[in-house]
């Protein structure tokens, strides 16, 4: 989900791939902003579906933590969902895997070259609950909390703080 | 919508000071697609007589053939033609006064859906008494309430007699042949919603749908036909039909099988303290066949609570 350009996976060894996260071709990437929905349920199906004409999000008078409760039904059952946004700094991506040219596997020769591409973007989210209002405790809303967590652990420390650090009096 | 056409009986000028009783008669028609609908009628004591004579035992007969004929084509015209003139007489006898009780099928599934699962039976009492109550609150005086029974019928008649204390209430099993008078509230019901599936207009914008749901009953071939027309392999059916309808459930048979996170949230203590929620994975939108867990989420084994909280893992296989 982090930032631009491409970054290449590989923990401790395990998977040589890369995720290109930059447009593939520059007019190609699609805007899907307010078109995102995650569902409560697993539905097995991969592929094109007429969502807009059976999925009729609709807004309700409740506000739950400040977020206007959207209704929808899905396969009988009533839906409450949120809109919200991606923090700061990130964003969505849809991946597809990048096909390989005929019979040529870049990289690895045993054809576990693991290559994605963006095919499309987002900045919000809908997320929807069967039977429980929207809040901030849903696990989408928290999982967010990573991103802090995540900067902390990761991000280099700049000098300024490497100096701020070394002022505190040593006893 | 034609609901609102049918409240014309609201300020009757017999309603408020009067010292004669009344009562009212409660009848549900409801199959599996369209909306529930409750019928009530309801006019003096004095006038119930009047009301026999008003030949409601030839109407209920003639309620009684829509019911186990309700295919042969010709004949339903005419009986719906006469229906909907009966029912324009009732509107029109000032002595009597109409309500009804639409609950659309889109509510229906959500309520039987629900994680605490309501069913039909409680949905229908709720509908009757909310009638009752409707009527009382317009001033009316009721004093005998019939009501056609769903369920078993003495656990409803004590629970409606807990509820209004001062009515006396006759529940019974097909309560329109007992009391022919019923059958006027039957029409009431089968009219209004014969009129609303007329005029159904769908949330959904799929192509190529109609309105040529015949009666729908399970056994009718037209709806049979709209139920296979109709059908989607991911979403299912229009909001039109109920989903817990057993009828429709054999058309989904090949369809996308969903798997609900609320399905059957089992408490599960025993996982070192965290009492981390599993999903019992029994009950599976249509098909109803065992999966395992997994499918879902993973069991969050060695994952500090941080992330099994937000539901975050790590994921070495990115595919």
């Amino acid at each position: 989900m982090d930032g631009e350009g491409a970054s290449s996976g590989g923990i401790d060894g395990m998977v040589n791939g890369k995720i290109a996260l930059g447009p593939s071709e520059a007019s190609t990437s699609v805007d899907l902003t307010d078109r995102v929905h995650l569902l409560p349920c697993v539905i097995k199906h991969d592929g094109a579906c007429p969502v807009s004409q059976y999925f009729k999000p609709r807004k309700s008078d409740m506000v739950a933590d400040g977020l206007t409760v959207e209704e929808a039904y899905f396969r009988g059952r009533k839906l409450q969902g949120v809109t919200v946004p991606i923090p700061n700094g990130y964003r969505g991506y849809v991946l597809e895997k990048k096909k390989t040219r005929e019979g040529r596997c870049s990289e690895v020769a045993d054809g576990e070259a693991n290559n994605w591409a963006s095919r499309a973007e987002f900045q919000n989210i809908t997320y929807w609950n069967h039977d429980i209002l929207p809040s901030k405790h849903d696990p989408i809303v928290r999982s967010f909390h990573w991103f802090a967590v995540s900067d902390a652990l990761n991000k280099p420390i700049t000098e300024e703080e490497l100096a701020s650090v070394s002022t505190v009096p040593d006893r | 919508m034609g609901i609102k056409a049918m409240h014309h009986g609201h300020r009757r000028s017999w309603k408020r000071p009067c010292s004669s009783l009344i009562m009212t008669w409660i009848y549900m028609i409801f199959y599996g697609a369209g909306p529930m609908v409750y019928g009530c009628l309801y006019c003096p004591l004095s006038y119930k007589n009047t009301l026999v004579t008003l030949k409601f035992a030839v109407l209920y007969s003639e309620m009684f053939v829509i019911f186990v004929e309700p295919f042969g084509k010709d004949s339903k015209t005419l009986k719906e033609e006469k229906r909907e003139e009966l029912f324009e007489n009732l509107k029109a006898d000032i002595s009597i006064g109409l309500e009804v009780d639409v609950i659309s099928p889109r509510e229906l599934s959500a309520k039987m859906l629900k994680k605490e699962k309501i069913n039909l039976n409680e949905i229908s009492h709720n509908s009757a008494i909310g009638l009752v109550r409707r009527v009382l609150g317009m001033g009316v005086l009721l004093s005998e309430v019939f009501v056609d029974t769903v369920g078993d019928t003495e656990k409803y008649s004590t629970k409606l007699s807990e509820l209004f204390p001062g009515i006396k209430f006759l529940v019974a099993k097909r309560a329109d042949s007992l009391y022919p008078v019923v059958s006027g509230a039957s029409i009431v019901a089968k009219v209004t919603r014969d009129r609303l599936l007329r005029e159904w207009v769908f949330e959904e914008t799929a192509e190529n749908m109609h309105r040529n749901f015949g009666s729908g009953y399970p056994g009718d071939p037209e709806t049979k036909a709209w139920l296979d027309h109709h059908k989607h392999l991911v979403f299912g059916f229009p909001t039109l039909v109920r989903f817990s309808w057993g009828t429709c459930a054999p058309y989904l048979k090949d369809g996308v099988e969903v798997i609900w996170e609320s399905d059957e949230v089992d408490e599960n203590s025993s996982n070192n303290g965290t009492s981390k929620r599993q999903v019992k994975l029994s009950k599976l939108g249509f098909t109803g066949c065992k999966r395992k867990t997994e499918d879902i989420e993973s069991n969050g084994k060695g994952r500090s609570k941080f992330f099994q909280a937000r539901k975050l893992e790590l994921v070495p296989h990115f595919q």
